[in-house]
């Protein structure tokens, strides 16, 4: 009974290091292309949309750590972002800087702010995208390691 | 040219944070919503015959429950808290 239930649950780790490394790839390793296809174009979404929305600054390792712990989740390309930040927002050259955005104008009324710099609800909405998308994979990662086969559950029924 | 056509002329995707999204934040709830629901039901639903149909369905649910909890709150923040007695 015990054994029935453990062969039909199944671990694979390397299918859970494949999730992590790029979404999706995990349920593509075993054999659900069109589940990995469906959430690696899920957390793409999510991840490029949060850049999309704060910029290259809605993934910050220094400034917002725990933010970027559940970041983290998404993988590789989320170091790869963090790393874009270091290199272009901290120590890039200085960018030109624009009037700070009405909608944000309760943090710098009247002030100038690099053109790189997100502020407010947009910083707010970008850094939660990326760290929704991180969440998500994690459950993804776990899932991808973890998953009951169908057709071993099918045929065990 | 205004001050707001110039900065968008400047705007590097991916690189500068959406500057027109300042003032119709509250709408970047909608594809917050949409992108949870595509994930979720990617991994959650046995067969994907009905996937699209199956987070289209969840994003709206999710949006109304939002909406629902924010006229709740509404109404406790500005009708039931200032109808209590002071003291």
């Amino acid at each position: 009974m015990t054994s029935n239930r453990d062969e039909s649950l199944g671990f694979h780790p390397l299918s859970m290091a494949l999730a992590w490394l790029w979404p999706g790839l995990g349920h593509i390793a075993r054999g659900e292309r069109q589940r990995g296809i469906l959430i690696m174009s899920g957390v793409l979404f999510l991840f490029l949309g949060g850049l999309l929305i704060g910029g290259i600054d809605a993934v910050d390792r220094r400034e917002d750590a725990l933010w970027f712990v559940a970041q983290a989740g998404c993988g590789p390309i989320a170091f790869v972002a963090d790393m874009g930040n270091t290199a272009l927002l901290k120590n890039g050259p200085p960018e030109s800087m624009v009037s700070t955005p009405v909608g944000a104008a309760s943090t710098n009324k009247g002030g100038k702010v690099s053109k790189r710099k997100a502020l407010a609800h947009v910083n707010e909405f970008g850094t939660l995208y990326i760290a929704l998308a991180g969440l998500m994979n994690a459950v993804i990662v776990l899932d991808a390691g973890f998953r009951r086969s169908r057709t071993t559950g099918s045929s065990a029924a | 040219m205004t001050h707001g056509s110039h900065a968008l002329l400047a705007w590097i995707p991916f690189l500068d944070p959406l500057y027109s999204a300042y003032d119709w934040w509250p709408l970047l709830i909608v594809p917050l919503c949409f992108g949870i629901a595509m994930i979720y039901k990617a991994y959650r639903l046995p067969t994907l015959d009905r996937y699209w149909r199956q987070v289209v369905l969840m994003t709206v649910q999710a949006l109304f429950a939002f909406a629902g909890l924010a006229a709740a709150l509404f109404l406790l923040v500005q009708v039931i808290v200032p109808m209590l007695p002071a003291e």
